[in-house]
């Protein structure tokens, strides 16, 4: 089953159910095609994620991560703030591995924000087909699981 | 149906091991026809702790999920894994399957094969089914880590909010009270009855309008449930199901009662404002009554034009009139929320078929006050003083609007939906009209007639048999009105190209010409905010989905109720206000409510007491530290008080020692389904 465009690399959506996800089944329902490189999961609060889960997931494979969250249209008070500050530490340690920020971005997805959520899909594409995938390992064994 | 598959690897495992069911649906081909079921499902049965792995043309079908049961029951199932629709639709349907079946509702995993692969991937098939398969794979990863869950129970409120009060909040008020719920109904206006105490006749039975909602009224009134605030709208909100604590503010009427000298009052009033009850088509005084039987029946001031000279005052008994009087805050403890705010007709634009550009140009909701026996002309079919000899009642008019042909409303989007009660109500107003002015000549400029309810096509037969012209036109080239010779008999002139007669090109000469307006939602955007529940793309409020839960809304103990949701008739309004009313008694009745588990847990034996989840924690008394001792040792423990969280997950990426998780969607479950999509999988040798 390794046949899938390792040149392309994979792209993460980690997608708010009160947001992005939804916006995501909205696409689906409209029937507008995006590349099968994109692998969406669903979560509750994009709070919840810490750095490392960010540096693991690029160890581990993807080569692009967006975190569609409800911005200030969430309903979990202090999702936001939270999730922004930790992306913000997550660049911090994306630098000291020499990666390239722009593979991690936060977009404010609503539910039916089709066409913001298909532009935030091309755009991940777009980065990949110019920055290419990551070279794995990210870099000297160790250095990734020191990240908090 | 595929024959059976038995993982051979996860056969006679230890009981508490997770044994995975795998099921794939075929979605009658709105999966199958993109992705292969069978092959993902093979490939699959491989993966550690699968126990079978099995496609099937429809999940949800009763066969569908009678295989997951018996799976469950025979072959010792403990995990359920699917690939389906959208989990918005089908995770309450598969839940309640593993309830049946004996096994906890929390522990199945689903993935959204349909909207999230095959529905966007049409022409990659190939990847399509590598994808599902990685995503699949990720949710077998999920369900080897999940836990069985259970509901967060809590008291509630026994007692509901309906906002608006016209036909659907009545409807939903009436039958809340009558299932023993307490009830605060709150309205904006002054008076109740909403929209259809403006009609003179509601389809499809004929009745008057208002000794009808004057019978619902009565009900209403005489329930002892049921706290009614007119002049009053909600400004803010805390709380969730169960528990809302919600603020309103009420305008004060001004006018303590009824009284003898009233037309006295109104008469020495100098100021003269049009009146909204009429559509525009009369004026009253800033004192007024909305009209006669009214609820509240007593006059009210217009705050808006009273420029508070105390006129009526002096006139008025003492102490029955008082300009000063201040709006006033107060907040209702309520488990749930029915809104129920209702719809505007379609205003439309300065020159739209001669909108305001011809006085001869009215609306539908203003012929329906035409018409009223109590409305500016008691009821004659008049206009400027003279009968209507010519009418033309243009259907369509802010409903099934075209992009680039239709100006677009302030938020740039068009109405393209059909506002559906139009047609009927137009063909009701052509018979009514036949009524009052037999000789007059009536055209139905209509694009299509769409008489789609229960006695609606009567309407259409019953105006055709009474000479009514009916003229269509097509949406691309709508019809215009423009003004007449100044020596010609009627003023305006209507062109219009029908294609009952083959395309060809007709000018009737009209007196007046009637816009078939479609609906509007209210603006109720501060509602939105307040409850955070969503608009369609239609600006009408969204349900959870149009056909499972149709008026539910995103927000648990927020319920629809009537045309805040789209365009309904009466009849619709009233179904829709009493399903609101069922969902929200089947709620709260019980004076508890559960809720979804997703809560923050603390696992002991991690926490170091370090305090960072309290610290980040936006909640109020969600999460504190506690002091335990043990064996001597006095030491501090996170505890978390599930009712005041909300599962939002800021603790759990602050906790330094990965002690904090939100139950069912804890972080090394997504680490699990990071590694599961990133990992290859042999696929299944029999694939073509």
């Amino acid at each position: 089953m390794t046949t899938e465009t390792p040149q392309k690399g994979k792209i993460l959506l980690l997608a708010t159910l009160s947001g992005g996800y939804r916006g995501a089944d909205m696409v689906g329902q409209g029937h507008m095609d995006y590349p099968p490189n994109t692998y969406i999961l669903p979560v509750m609060s994009s709070a919840i994620f810490p750095p490392k889960f960010y540096i693991d997931a690029f160890e581990k494979g993807f080569d692009a991560i967006t975190v569609m969250y409800s911005g200030t249209d969430s309903p979990y008070k202090g999702e936001s703030e939270k999730t922004a500050e930790i992306i913000n530490e997550t660049y911090e340690k994306m630098k000291e591995l020499n990666l390239d920020l722009r593979r991690l971005r936060l977009a404010a997805i609503c539910t039916v924000c089709v066409r913001p959520f298909l532009e935030e899909v091309q755009r991940a594409e777009s980065l990949l087909e110019e920055i290419g995938p990551l070279p794995r390992p990210l870099a000297k064994q160790g250095v990734a699981a020191n990240v908090n | 149906m595929p024959e059976e598959i038995v993982n051979t690897q996860a056969q006679n495992p230890k009981e508490d091991e997770p044994r995975i069911g795998v099921y794939v649906c075929n979605c009658g081909g709105n999966i199958g026809d993109v992705v292969k079921c069978e092959h993902v499902a093979r490939t699959l049965e491989r993966l550690p702790n699968v126990v079978v792995s099995r496609d099937n043309m429809f999940m949800c079908s009763d066969p569908g999920q009678k295989m997951i049961a018996d799976d469950i029951k025979e072959k010792g199932v403990n995990r359920v894994v699917i690939g389906a629709c959208s989990i918005f639709l089908h995770e309450q349907t598969f839940r309640r399957t593993l309830e049946r079946a004996g096994l906890n509702p929390y522990l199945y995993y689903h993935i959204g094969l349909r909207e999230q692969v095959s529905w966007v991937h049409h022409g990659t098939p190939k990847e399509a089914t590598e994808k599902s398969i990685r995503m699949m794979a990720a949710g077998i990863a999920k369900a080897r880590n999940m836990k069985p869950l259970e509901p967060v129970r809590l008291p509630a409120h026994r007692q509901a909010l309906v906002i608006g009060g016209g036909v659907a909040g009545l409807r939903s008020a009436l039958d809340l009270a009558r299932r023993g719920l307490k009830v605060t109904l709150v309205e904006k206006s002054h008076y109740l009855g909403g929209h259809m105490a403006q009609w003179e006749r509601v389809f499809p039975t004929n009745e008057e309008a208002r000794p009808l909602l004057k019978r619902l009224i009565d009900q209403v009134l005489a329930e002892p449930n049921i706290t009614i605030h007119t002049g009053a709208e909600v400004i803010g909100a805390k709380g969730y199901v169960g528990n809302y604590n919600v603020t309103i503010r009420q305008t004060p009427r001004g006018v303590r009662e009824t009284f003898p000298n009233e037309q006295e009052a109104i008469d020495v009033c100098p100021i003269k404002r049009r009146k909204r009850f009429d559509f525009g088509l009369s004026t009253s005084k800033a004192i007024y009554r909305t009209y006669t039987g009214c609820v509240p029946e007593s006059l009210v001031i217009d705050w808006e034009t009273c420029t508070k000279c105390g006129e009526c005052v002096k006139v008025a008994p003492e102490g029955m009139i008082n300009l000063d009087e201040e709006a006033q805050e107060f907040t209702v403890d309520v488990g749930a929320v029915v809104l129920a705010t209702g719809f505007q007709p379609y205003e439309p634009f300065y020159g739209e078929m001669g909108w305001k550009e011809f006085p001869e140009v009215i609306t539908l909701p203003q012929l329906h006050r035409l018409l009223d026996d109590e409305g500016p002309t008691q009821g004659k079919f008049w206009w400027n003083g003279h009968p209507v000899k010519n009418v033309a009642i243009i259907h369509c008019v802010g409903s099934r609007q075209v992009e680039g042909v239709h100006r677009a409303q302030p938020d740039g989007n068009v109405n393209n939906y059909c506002s559906r009660v139009c047609c009927t109500a137009s063909l009701s107003m052509a018979s009514l009209i036949r009524q009052k002015a037999p000789d007059a000549k009536i055209y139905e400029v209509f694009e299509d007639i769409r008489a789609y309810g229960r006695g609606h096509e009567d309407y259409y037969t019953r105006a055709s048999k009474n000479n009514v012209t009916f003229l269509r036109y097509f949406a691309e080239e709508i019809p215009e009105v423009r003004r007449a010779d100044e020596k010609a008999e009627h003023p305006l002139l209507v062109k219009v190209r029908d294609h009952l007669t083959w395309g060809e090109e007709i000018e009737i000469p009209v007196d007046l010409v009637v816009l078939s307006v479609g609906m509007m939602p209210n603006p109720v955007q501060d509602l939105m905010e307040i409850f955070k529940v969503t608009p369609g793309s239609d600006r009408f409020l969204l349900e959870v989905h149009p056909k499972l839960r149709p008026v539910e809304t995103a927000v648990n103990g927020v319920v629809l109720a009537g045309t805040a949701q789209g365009p309904m008739n009466i009849q619709e309004s009233c179904a829709a206000a009493s399903a609101a009313a069922s969902k929200v008694s089947a709620l709260i009745e019980q004076a508890k409510v559960e809720l979804e588990p997703y809560v923050a847990r603390v696992d002991p034996d991690k926490c170091q007491g370090s305090g960072e989840c309290v610290k980040v924690c936006p909640q109020e008394e969600a999460i504190e530290l506690k002091t335990f001792s043990e064996n001597g040792n006095t030491f501090q423990r996170a505890v978390v008080t599930p009712a005041n969280c909300n599962g939002c997950g800021v603790c759990v990426s602050a906790c330094p020692n990965r002690a904090i998780d939100v139950q069912g969607w804890r972080l090394d479950e997504y680490e699990a389904m990071v590694s599961a999509i990133a990992a290859d999988i042999p696929a299944w040798e029999g694939a073509a």
